[in-house]
């Protein structure tokens, strides 16, 4: 640590003559305050702290003022005396003792500053030591919170996975079933149209009115009616074909097969209300039919019905 | 024994009502009959709604292999949303999903007749090819 200059003698100096009453009030001061001296040295040569506000450096700087204007007096005062009979033996030792004096405490106040030095060069070493953890505290920090993270994904993830297959758990079917399902919906052409199917042709992907007609629904209405179809509806009508079995039980019924198949018991009265939401929202509408035709947009298979291609039921 | 009599007339009556609901519902993937539904009024009344909704069970597998439409659940589906049953009243409504359907319908065996032709081809630019 170095020690700044001191004053440099640009400085304007006043008469010397007030200087030195200053230099000797301070120093009248400091004799007067003698007693206290030990507690001044204390003060100086005390630790680190600064108790009433005074730097080292401040002190130093003091110091050395002082020195310098002491040394001032007693060389003008040889000066002086030289010239003169020495009037003022006393003051010459006094001087002198308060110019010894004051390079005692300078020396120590050096000594002390150069312990804070070191001090102080200690304290950088350990600030950057400080510095070092603390980064490396930061880094560890960030990589714990990348690993939670990741983590925290993986978990999700795994959660996700075992959600859906408790979901294809519970809806598990057998291939057997499923097979012997598609078989009986395409042989029948309820799914897939026949192969010679031709405009015309009274085939339908639904059951037509015929059908209908002709199942138990239809005959509980009309119990007089056996098996007479009078004028068949439009989408019977073309071609005259009609379908194979006009019997009354049509496979679509399977009378048969579910002799021990119950419907779910239920209130008669639909009137009430049942729990749950209702689907008023328009807006579901538009998400749901996202395959299907929505009401307000046309989305056509590849092969169109030529000229119908835009057709619009808002008129 | 009345119990029991009680039992099988309600057994059976339960079995009548399995297959009526089962017609009732393949039913409704006529798109005309539901158009049909919608001019008489059917859909504005609150019980004939809460019908359809208590249909929707017929979506469970245990039930589902019964149907030998399944077009119809989609279209049961579809009932749920009261603007779809407003939109049922206008009968190019009722046209249009009728002319969709027929088009889906066809749609695999228009792939299948695709993908003959397609190997029709073949050995034909495999002829082409090795001259």
């Amino acid at each position: 640590m170095t020690l700044p200059p001191s004053e440099p003698a640009s400085s304007p100096r006043p008469c010397v003559s007030a200087l030195s009453a200053c230099a000797g009030g301070r120093a009248v001061r400091k004799m007067a305050a003698s007693s206290s001296g030990e507690k001044e040295k204390e003060r100086l040569g005390g630790g680190l702290g600064v108790a009433s506000g005074n730097s080292t450096r401040e002190r130093l700087l003091s110091a050395l003022e002082d020195l310098e204007v002491l040394s001032r007096e007693l060389i003008e005062m040889l000066a002086i005396s030289r010239n003169q009979k020495l009037l003022q033996a006393g003051e010459e030792n006094q001087v002198l003792e308060l110019l010894i004096h004051r390079d005692g405490e300078f020396q120590e106040l050096m000594k002390l500053a150069l312990n804070q030095g070191k001090i102080h060069h200690e304290m950088q070493v350990l600030e950057k030591e400080v510095e070092k953890r603390d980064s490396d505290i930061q880094q560890l920090q960030k990589q714990l919170k990348e690993a939670e993270q990741i983590l925290a994904t993986a978990v999700y993830q795994a959660k996700e996975k075992l959600k859906s297959i408790e979901k294809a758990r519970k809806g598990a079917i057998s291939s057997e079933e499923i097979i012997k399902y598609a078989h009986r919906i395409s042989a029948s052409n309820a799914v897939c149209a026949p192969l010679t199917w031709v405009p015309g042709d009274p085939r339908r992907p639904y059951p037509t009115d015929l059908e209908m007609r002709s199942g138990l629904l239809g005959q509980m209405n009309n119990p007089s009616t056996n098996g007479v179809n009078g004028h068949l509806p439009g989408d019977a009508l073309a071609a005259g074909r009609l379908p194979d079995v006009l019997a009354p039980q049509y496979p679509w019924q399977s009378n048969d097969m579910s002799m021990n198949m119950l419907p779910p018991n239920h209130s008669s009265d639909f009137l009430l209300e049942p729990p749950g939401h209702n689907k008023e929202n328009e807006d579901d509408v538009e998400i749901m039919s996202t395959d299907s035709s929505s009401s307000s947009t046309l989305t056509t298979n590849s092969a169109a019905i030529p000229g119908k291609t835009s057709s619009h039921w808002r008129v | 024994m009345a119990a029991a009599v009680a039992m099988e007339t309600d057994d059976a009556g339960n079995r009548l009502r399995f297959q009526l609901e089962l017609e009732f519902v393949q039913c409704l993937a006529n798109p005309n009959y539901l158009n049909f539904l919608a001019q008489r009024g059917y859909f504005k009344d609150k019980a004939f709604v809460n019908y359809l909704k208590y249909l929707l069970y017929w979506k469970d597998p245990e039930y589902a292999k019964y149907l030998k439409y399944p077009q119809c659940l989609h279209m049961l589906e579809l009932l749920q949303y009261e603007h779809f049953r407003k939109e049922l009243v206008n009968a190019q409504c009722a046209k249009f999903i009728d002319e969709q359907q027929i088009l889906h319908w066809q749609h695999y065996s228009r792939k299948r007749m695709r993908l003959q032709q397609a190997l029709a081809e073949q050995p034909q630019q495999n002829n082409t090819s090795g001259k």
